[in-house]
């Protein structure tokens, strides 16, 4: 930017200059072929114009090759629109079979059900085969029918984790042990992994409460 | 060669002539060149007695009728996984799930004017503005509404084309057939070499700047041309090609939704056009001729 | 995930403690439960800490080259009804050519897996199965 001095007196015709700018540059860039028109209404052909006259015109203007509009058929009934959510529905013809009632549902909806399961408590799962499982929830996912909770136990001083499909087949049932003492303040207690916060075995715990159930079921034998 | 002898002789001492006809005589000198390894028959597929090649369109559709289905896929729309529990075993199935909207039949290939025999069919529905007229009429002159989706499924012969127009409901499949499903993959952009073919990329240090990821040398220099060779692994767009999955089992129908529920997973995004098909690798499945006109 | 180098507790009273794997037979894969693998004893059991006399005495060294079947694992295992299963440890039992456990008694849980694996002398031998 270091003009000649002796230019200096000259520079301030260059705003002059620029003044006039600002109108020529949109005047200049707009050609004649980019400028709007209207488009020009098409001339109707002559009423009643002789027909040895049409072969006259080009082959497209001719009124026998005029365009036909097309018959549009109406669209069947759509099944897309009769079944907005198709996975919901498997899923619900799935939970009809699986969970009749509703209860295993209901004991796993922990933002709804204040009655059901939640994180910390310990819980007893019986399966269909005879062998129980038991120990303290750790998560509850809620995904439909794969809705599963973690189940954290310590078996001959060895921790052992289950995550169990609450809808499986396989799953008899589940009870209840005991509440967490007080509402936990995560929901996924992951960190009971740790050894500061492992509960252990939970064994002991069970054991008692099915002695307890026995009792008061009148000595019956409960699986 | 033996010298020529006497019949006489020759019937008094014939055994003694048979003992001196098989012992081995000194191989002949032969002269000029000649090869130590005796010439292999070629490996070339030249020579009389070969096999007339078949080039011609009967023969490729020969060829081809053990790998075409009897039978045409549809269109259906992928939208979503869930899992399917076996009541009695307890096995649960991961599984997907499609739906079929409006699958009707657009029109045919024909041997006699194509060169092939194929189904067009077509799904969904599109405003007939939004439509090409050259395209509007070939749905009309059907007595159809404007698709969404036209594909092409070829069969092996004419008595798998369906009747224009013909409405292809879920019921088409049957609990337990396998299919196959094709799809276009989830799209990955522009993708590196370790990410699209796997390369190990190159070492974090030892003098490597800026180059971590990349896929080091693309090829050989002056011995191997000083070239690289088509088809060399590079960076690239990846994804959002087409694949198929093969043998997925039927689970579940549902004609009045047109759900279909396929075992496993199929290419590409939920709301992607999944074509199905029976599968070419199973047995056909057994559809009576009149089932199989299956009408919604 | 049992693969070359790594350490499991054994948890029989054939006398090894630690063992380290060196092979997995029969998989190209890592070793999961009931799979069986080619192991180096590191460390022993104190001889006759088990109490039941010298009859029981370590049946095996450190450094002895065995076989051994996995029977926990940290890795999640998955099963049909789509259940997921993890221990705390890896651990495993000796066994011998044959595939009979080298040990008399077990302490610890083990997998299930084992019973689809044909691996029912270990099963009937450990104390609770999950």
């Amino acid at each position: 930017m270091a003009a000649l001095p002796t230019m200096r007196p000259l520079g301030c015709l260059r705003t002059l200059f620029r003044a006039q700018d600002a109108f020529q540059p949109q005047m200049s860039r707009r050609f004649i072929s980019t400028a709007y028109s209207k488009r020009p209404e098409r001339v109707p052909l002559p009423p009643n114009l002789p027909q040895q006259f049409l072969s006259q015109l080009p082959v497209r203007m001719q009124p026998q090759n005029a365009s036909k509009p097309v018959k549009v058929y109406p669209a069947p009934p759509s099944t897309s629109k009769a079944c907005k959510d198709p996975v919901a529905k498997i899923t619900e013809s799935q939970l009809a079979v699986l969970d009749p009632k509703g209860e295993r549902k209901a004991l796993f909806d922990y933002r709804r059900n204040t009655r059901s399961v939640k994180p910390g408590d310990i819980v007893r799962v019986t399966f269909k085969n005879g062998d129980p499982f038991n120990g303290v929830v750790l998560s509850i996912k809620l995904r439909g029918i794969d809705t599963s909770f973690l189940v954290r136990n310590e078996l001959t001083r060895v921790g052992v984790e289950m995550s169990i499909k609450v809808f499986s087949p396989n799953v008899q049932s589940v009870e209840i042990v005991q509440r967490a003492e007080r509402k936990p303040r995560r929901a996924r207690l992951y960190y009971m992994r740790s050894r500061k916060h492992d509960r252990r075995s939970v064994e002991n715990l069970v054991a008692s409460y099915v002695r307890q159930k026995r009792a008061f079921l009148g000595g019956k034998r409960q699986q | 060669m033996s010298p020529r002898l006497p019949g006489k002789l020759l019937q008094l001492s014939s055994s003694l002539w048979d003992t001196q006809l098989t012992v081995p005589r000194v191989s002949m000198r032969n002269f000029g060149i000649k090869s130590l390894n005796t010439p292999k028959p070629s490996r070339f597929n030249i020579g009389p007695g070969l096999p007339v090649l078949e080039s011609t369109s009967t023969a490729a559709l020969r060829r081809k009728a053990n790998s075409l289905p009897l039978r045409t896929g549809v269109i259906a729309t992928k939208k979503g996984m869930t899992a399917i529990f076996d009541p009695e075993t307890g096995k649960r199935t991961p599984c997907t799930v499609l739906q079929m909207d409006r699958v009707e039949v657009v029109s045919h290939k024909t041997r006699q004017k194509h060169g092939y025999y194929a189904v067009q069919i077509g799904s969904g529905w599109k405003h007939p503005s939004n439509v090409t007229k050259s395209l509007l009429g070939h749905f009309s002159a059907n007595g159809l509404s404007p698709k969404r989706h036209v594909f092409e499924f070829r069969v092996k012969d004419e008595s798998g084309l369906l009747p224009v127009g013909q409405n292809v409901s879920a019921s088409w499949f049957q609990e337990g057939q396998f299919v196959d499903a094709r799809s276009n993959t989830k799209g990955k952009g522009f993708a590196g070499v370790m990410k699209r073919h796997g390369f190990h990329g190159q070492d974090r240090s030892h003098g490597v700047s800026l180059t971590h990821r990349s896929m080091g040398s693309a090829g050989p220099s002056q011995g191997g041309g000083s070239r690289v060779y088509p088809g060399k692994k590079m960076a690239g767009n990846m994804g959002n090609n087409q694949n198929t999955v093969q043998n997925l089992k039927i689970m579940k129908v549902d004609a009045e939704a047109g759900i279909v529920v396929v075992s496993g997973a199929v290419s590409g995004p939920k709301g992607c056009n999944v074509r199905i098909q029976d599968a070419i690798k199973k047995p056909w499945p057994e559809v009576a001729p009149a089932e199989s006109a299956a009408t919604a | 995930m049992i693969q070359l180098k790594t350490l499991l507790n054994c948890i029989d009273n054939s006398g090894a403690s630690v063992v380290e794997c060196v092979n997995v037979l029969k998989k190209k894969r890592p070793a999961t439960i009931g799979d069986r693998i080619v192991v180096v004893v590191q460390k022993q059991r104190a001889a006759g800490s088990e109490g039941s006399g010298t009859a029981l005495a370590n049946k095996v060294r450190r450094g002895d080259i065995r076989h051994a079947v996995v029977v926990r694992v940290k890795k999640e295992l998955q099963r049909k009804d789509g259940s997921v299963v993890r221990f705390g440890d890896n651990a495993c039992v000796l066994v011998n050519k044959a595939g009979d456990p080298i040990g008399t008694r077990m302490n610890g849980v083990v997998g299930q897996e084992l019973r689809d694996k044909q691996w029912s002398k270990i099963l009937s031998l450990a104390p609770v199965h999950v």
